[in-house]
């Protein structure tokens, strides 16, 4: 009992130290501009799709699910403004961030978890380059700008899906919904949000790179990274979630 | 080198798109603040703002021009209230508008409500100030209504003794209502009271062709005849006048309806003769 709490903390401080590395080593050239790049190009375009339908689908269902309810009270007219302000504010970063959890997360975990068992890492390391800086430092880059810009897409295409949501029931022009939208909208619903979403990214790519890196020797090591990554990952953004809306509440 | 640019490109694509959704987002919230273009201020002094808040809606005409931006007490019984408003409108508001304060909807939020002056033709100026009215609180409603309320009780107090008096009183009105007895006897006295009046007139009948009494009752026949031939005179000399005026009119009308006939019957040859002058071209064409 005690042992595994001991190695439980271990394992966070390990954590820690690993991010604390990567704050040192971001500002340290060489920069490896192209690897970020190439990085940024699988982190983020190719997890547009992914994120487009279920932004799609949480911003329909969404506004199927409130309609009924809102219709009791009279009250049908704020529902582009309800549906947008919860997809904002809520849905769309967390939804984006746990798809993300599942598809970079655990792919970082198993690439990095497979160099590492195949002792590719230790080999870049004999050959002078620090695999730190090559593997790590582009992939939580890459990670941290990229799951925001996912963020706006689903929050957009969420906001489509609404509309289309809006429209199997009724008619609205969709000028008219876009403005309404916009009137329910402040900077305290968006700002946040958005801030929030950096730090998801950065812990999805932290989280996938400790768990690759840290790999122990064996190939069913990297099976377990890739799962113990993806567990994590899904776990950190909620408690992430819960401290920013605190955080938020507090102080507006 | 090749490979690379096939996918930078799209991450380029991809990143400026998901910015550009971003700043539009900001930029349109802002707007909707009137964070960006020209914007001017003006500020109104109430005595209660009601639960109005910084953020909430200006109005002018129905239409939202504004929103509030400062809500700041002065001292204990006036409250100060700063708004932001669109530049564009500022030639519409007069120094003599002034300012009220309303409800948006039945569970809506407080709207500020600007109405138009009447005589003053001099535009605002920025940081200037308006005159307020000041807004109906539910406590002036539940004033007046606790007023009315109170009369009422003070009525339904009296009609209470009232109908206890009637019903167990031995007061005049109270009988009449009550006994059978007693409307029986009123009844019967009224007929009796019939009785007696008709042998009152057939006394004066007798009394007419008494002659004691002849010459007077003459008098007054000859005196109602001569005033009857007045009213008679006089009514005659207004008839004759609005049998006149009314002939006078009527041949006007007649004049008038001759005359549209004629026009109309021009109007009808003018057209028929534009038609065939149509139709002549009409058919040469087709010639």
């Amino acid at each position: 009992m005690i042992l595994s709490l001991k190695n439980t903390f271990a394992e966070i401080g390990d954590a820690t130290l690993f991010a604390k590395r990567f704050f040192k080593e971001v500002f340290i050239p060489p920069y490896e501009t192209k690897e970020f790049l190439k990085q940024c190009y699988y982190i983020g375009y190719k997890s547009f799709p992914l994120v487009a339908i279920t932004g799609f689908i949480m911003g329909l269902v969404l506004t199927l699910q409130s309609r009924p309810t809102l219709v009791e009270f009279g009250a049908e007219s704020w529902l582009p403004g309800m549906v947008a302000l919860s997809l904002i504010r809520e849905i769309a970063p967390v939804i984006t961030a746990l798809i993300c959890a599942g598809k970079i997360s655990s792919g970082i975990g198993a690439e990095l978890g497979s160099m590492k068992v195949t002792e590719q890492i230790d080999a870049m390391e004999v050959s002078a380059i620090n695999p730190y800086n090559y593997l790590v430092v582009t992939r939580i880059l890459a990670c941290t700008l990229m799951v925001p810009i996912l963020v706006f897409f689903a929050d957009a295409i969420g906001i489509i899906g609404g509309y289309v949501g809006i429209n199997i029931h009724g008619d609205v022009n969709f000028y008219r919904y876009l403005s309404q939208i916009i009137q329910s909208l402040e900077f305290l619903d968006v700002i946040p949000a958005t801030i929030k979403t950096f730090f998801f990214g950065f812990f999805i790519g932290m989280i996938g790179c400790y768990k690759g890196f840290t790999a122990a020797n064996g190939t069913e090591s990297v099976g377990r990274a890739a799962n113990s990554a993806v567990v994590t990952a899904s776990l950190t953004i909620f408690i992430i979630d819960m401290v920013a809306v605190q955080i938020t509440d507090l102080f507006f | 080198m090749e490979k690379q640019s096939g996918y930078t490109w799209k991450l380029g694509m991809f990143v400026t798109i998901g910015l550009l959704l971003f700043i539009m987002a900001i930029y349109f919230i802002g707007k909707q603040k009137n964070l960006f273009g020209s914007t001017f201020h003006i500020t109104s002094q109430f005595k209660t703002v009601s639960g109005l808040e910084v953020g909430n809606n200006v109005r002018f005409s129905g239409i939202n021009i504004g929103t509030v931006e400062e809500i700041r007490l002065i001292n204990d019984s006036s409250v100060v209230v700063s708004m932001v408003i669109k530049d564009e409108v500022r030639k519409f508001i007069k120094t003599d508008a002034r300012a009220a304060i309303g409800s948006d909807g039945l569970m809506g939020d407080k709207v500020l409500t600007i109405t138009p002056g009447v005589k003053s033709t001099k535009v605002i100026e920025n940081n200037g100030a308006i005159a307020s009215i000041n807004g109906i609180e539910m406590n002036d409603i539940m004033k007046s209504v606790k007023k009315s309320v109170d009369n009422v009780g003070v009525i339904s107090e009296e009609l209470a003794v009232f109908s206890q008096s009637m019903n167990n009183g031995n007061g005049a009105l109270a009988r009449l209502v009550r006994d059978d007895k007693m409307a029986n006897s009123v009844s019967n006295t009224l007929s009796n009271l019939e009785s007696g009046t008709k042998g009152f007139s057939e006394n004066m009948e007798a009394a007419k062709s008494n002659f004691l009494f002849r010459g007077y009752f003459k008098k007054k026949e000859k005196e109602k005849e001569k005033q009857q031939e007045e009213i008679k005179d006089k009514k005659e000399e207004k008839k004759e006048k609005a049998a006149k005026e009314k002939e006078e009119k009527e041949k006007e009308k007649q004049e008038k309806l001759e005359k549209e006939k004629q026009e109309k019957l021009e109007k009808e040859k003018q057209e028929k003769a534009k038609e065939e002058d149509a139709k002549k071209v009409q058919s040469d064409k087709t010639k």
